[in-house]
């Protein structure tokens, strides 16, 4: 754990801002010292609700008066790059909510930035720091079920809630404008938790956008295989069902194991031992006792008070300040943010690709063509986002 | 202020803002209704039902969005009178205070540029910080603001600060401001099981007390006095609570609902055990880092359930208004159209 008091500021009073507030409150060696945002009334809600000294409206005056040690990008994804780069310059270790910025080139010059000046940055991937993920890691780790194969990872993804309905109901909002609109601002998360296992540097890639619904002028859904060297993933996005779950299936030469990050629980299955008929009582009996052991564990944990929707993130943000304090690297690798990113940078394209394939057959018309042009498209789209946001946005 | 004719509302797909609009056109107003891009217009539409065709002559629907400038000088151009009545509901608090102040502040400032006649600011009973009074007393105009919106809950805080950031823009730049304060409103499409009468726990209802008053009002009631106020002469700077007459407690309110055939499971919990449960909430929530946020706290406790009583003196004074509709013939339309034991 850290020693030294760090002087904790945020930028982008938005919904993730309240979370990240939350936890730097509990941390012992954090002094939250200034909130920033563009709209003066949501910096003045976060200030006040979080009894933050200090609030502005101006990031680089921020900077100058609050003077803080380590700063928290909370904005939208498209500010991310200048206004990381901005504090890292200033000397300001930065923590960057995710995504980490709105495409690879942006990520490798927030990256290339921190090194210059000799500053930690670290990538919001803080459901790796969740205690049932890290549970899961750990039984991977010792070998339980052998070597991992391939990893499914599925998110619920709720449309109806706060921020889902601002974005079908805003035609303008800035989720829309990045090159992979709504999945953009939330797959990494399910998607670092296939790479955790998947370390390949650039797995091969199918993917496909859609929407079901078809009020829904944007696509919903995302589906995406990926293979690397030993170890393949599955992504499923999706917006239809219920209920909202963050589930992750790891499957060994051994066994499996699945972990579901809302209920706390992690399961393993690592096949029967009796033959025929009686393993069709041993299972249910070994899930009886799987769960009497989950609902021991959740007890205890529940009495140690230890059930915290962003513990991941209370855990992140602790390890990142004793990185800081011990002159480490950050808990999230700069190798892992680049690497994450390129691949959404890849599946956007992709989807965009198969989008036009879909649409030019429809039309009749022989898209492959083109096809070239499309992955363009992507850095085109990319542009078109920055150039068409102020520096410091919205909340994220 | 001799009687407007144009009036520029907001919220107009609400549940009030829709009676509010019914009213405006059946007084003789032509109205402007700024509505979002993705607003539900055809709900609207169906709400007046035969009578669109005739009210639609005097109804002009813009779309836009209330926190851009260019918007709102386009949909005051030529205004006498603005109805405020949008406002979200639930959500975030930031996303509270981006749809609900931040457009506050944007459309009055620009009302004020314009040098639009008057602005009605529909807010909320919730505002007041009755926590100081005495059980039994009279909760009016005179209670203070509650000194600590931000512990009460997002809307309650969004709704305080939009009524502070109005204040500031009509104090400054001289915009004629009169703020509405309604208490619970309800009518066809709500209900009136409140969380100030019971909470929902699954399917059971925590019956909050149950002896204090309810400061109700009944959507058309509520809809006529708010367009009062952009009429009546002389009340520029005022502010005016708004509740009916003959308030029921708690306990009245279950017992209508049991008698017109609805089957509510309840169970009471009396004051002293509500103020206990907030300081257990307050407590556990304070050693457990939050695992179970203090949602239930003695602030809380003493502005939502306090034994208080309430006045529409100064309403019935002012806007010239009395409620129209009697309570009991409210809960019987309110009851009649409310099939379910849903609460809000
Ligand atoms: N209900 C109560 O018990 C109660 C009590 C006291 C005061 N009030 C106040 O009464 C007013 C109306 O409440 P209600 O119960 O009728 O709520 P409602 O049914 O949720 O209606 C809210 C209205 O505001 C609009 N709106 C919300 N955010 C907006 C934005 N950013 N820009 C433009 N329009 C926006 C909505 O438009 P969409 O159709 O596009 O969503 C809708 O028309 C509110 O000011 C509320 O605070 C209500």
């Amino acid at each position: 754990m850290s020693h030294q008091r760090y002087r904790v500021a945020l930028v982008g009073c938005g919904q993730i801002a309240d979370a990240h507030l939350q936890q730097i409150r509990r941390i012992s060696c954090a002094e939250l010292v200034a909130v920033c945002d563009l709209e003066p009334l949501l910096a003045r809600q976060a200030a006040e609700r979080f009894d933050v000294p200090t609030q502005f409206t101006d990031f680089d005056q921020m900077l100058g008066e609050a003077a803080p040690d380590i700063l928290h990008v909370t904005t939208p994804v498209h500010t991310h790059a200048s206004l990381a780069c901005r504090a890292l310059q200033a000397g300001v270790h930065v923590y960057v909510e995710k995504p980490f910025a709105v495409d690879l080139a942006e990520a490798r010059r927030i990256v290339a930035t921190a090194q210059k000046n000799n500053r930690l940055v670290c990538l919001g991937h803080d459901q790796l720091f969740d205690p049932a993920w890290r549970q899961c890691v750990e039984l991977v780790s010792s070998g339980t079920i052998g070597d991992v194969q391939h990893v499914d990872s599925y998110l619920a993804y709720p449309l109806q809630g706060p921020f889902g309905r601002q974005v079908l109901q805003d035609h303008n909002h800035w989720v829309r404008r990045l090159p992979g609109g709504l999945f953009q601002n939330t797959m990494s998360h399910p998607l670092y938790r296939i790479t955790e296992f998947l370390t390949d540097e650039s797995p091969a890639i199918q993917a496909e956008w859609f929407s079901r619904n078809i009020e829904h002028d944007l696509p919903t859904e995302l589906r995406l295989n990926l293979r690397g060297r030993s170890v393949t993933g599955t992504l499923t996005f999706t917006s239809s069902t219920r209920p909202c779950r963050r589930v992750t299936r790891v499957f060994g030469t051994q066994g499996s194991l699945e972990v579901d990050l809302d209920t706390q629980l992690c399961r393993i299955d690592r096949g029967e031992r009796f033959p025929g008929a009686f393993a069709k009582l041993e299972a249910p009996i070994r899930d009886v006792v799987t769960s009497l052991r989950n609902l021991a564990r959740n007890t205890a944990r529940f009495w140690r008070a230890e059930f915290h929707y962003f513990a991941g993130m209370y855990e992140l943000f602790q390890r990142f300040y004793a990185a800081i304090d011990a002159g480490e690297a950050a808990p999230v690798s700069d190798r892992e943010s680049l690497r994450v990113t390129a691949i959404m940078d890849e599946v956007f394209a992709t989807c965009r690709q198969n989008d036009y394939l879909s649409n030019s057959a429809d039309d009749g018309d022989d898209g492959r063509v083109v096809l070239n042009l499309i992955r363009e498209t992507g850095e085109l789209v990319a542009d078109a986002c920055r150039s068409s946001h102020s520096p410091v946005g919205r909340p994220s | 202020m001799s009687i407007p004719r144009r009036a520029l509302l907001t919220g107009a797909t609400g549940f009030l803002g829709r009676r509010i609009l019914r009213e405006l056109v059946r007084g003789g107003w032509s109205v402007r209704c700024a509505v979002r891009p993705a607003s539900d217009i055809q709900s609207l539409i169906e709400f007046f039902g035969d009578g669109w065709s005739l009210a639609s002559r005097q109804i002009e629907i813009l779309p836009g969005n209330l926190a851009d400038a260019g918007f709102c000088r386009e949909i005051t151009d030529g205004i006498d009178c603005i109805f405020h009545a949008a406002a979200s509901l639930t959500g975030s608090v930031s996303s509270l205070v981006s749809n609900t102040v931040v457009p506050t502040r944007t459309l009055f400032a620009v009302a004020a540029d314009q040098k639009v006649g008057r602005a009605v600011l529909v807010s909320s009973l919730g505002v007041y910080g009755p926590q100081k009074l005495r059980c039994g007393s009279v909760l009016d105009e005179t209670c203070p603001l509650d000194e600590f919106p931000a512990r009460r809950d997002g809307y309650t805080y969004s709704k305080t600060l939009q009524e502070e950031v109005a204040r500031t823009i009509s104090a400054d730049r001289g915009l004629p401001l009169v703020v509405i304060r309604p208490g619970v409103i309800y009518g066809d499409e709500r209900g009136v099981l409140s969380h100030r009468i019971a909470l929902p726990l699954g399917s059971l209802l925590l019956r909050m007390g149950g002896h204090q008053q309810v400061p109700l009002t009944y959507v058309d009631n509520c809809a006529a006095a708010i367009v009062q106020a952009g009429q009546a002469n002389g009340i520029d700077g005022e502010t005016v609570n708004l509740i009916d007459d003959d308030l029921p407690t708690g306990c009245d309110v279950i017992r209508r609902y049991r008698r017109s055939g609805h089957r509510l499971r309840t169970i009471g919990v009396p004051r002293w055990a509500i103020l206990w449960l907030a300081r257990f909430n307050e407590w556990y929530s304070r050693t457990s880092d939050d695992q179970i946020p203090a949602v239930l706290t003695r602030h809380r406790v003493n502005a939502m359930w306090k034994p208080l009583r309430y006045s529409n003196e100064r309403a019935r004074r002012l806007l010239d208004w009395t409620p129209r509709i009697s309570l009991d013939e409210a809960f019987q339309r309110t009851l009649q159209s409310t099939t379910s034991s849903s609460t809000r």
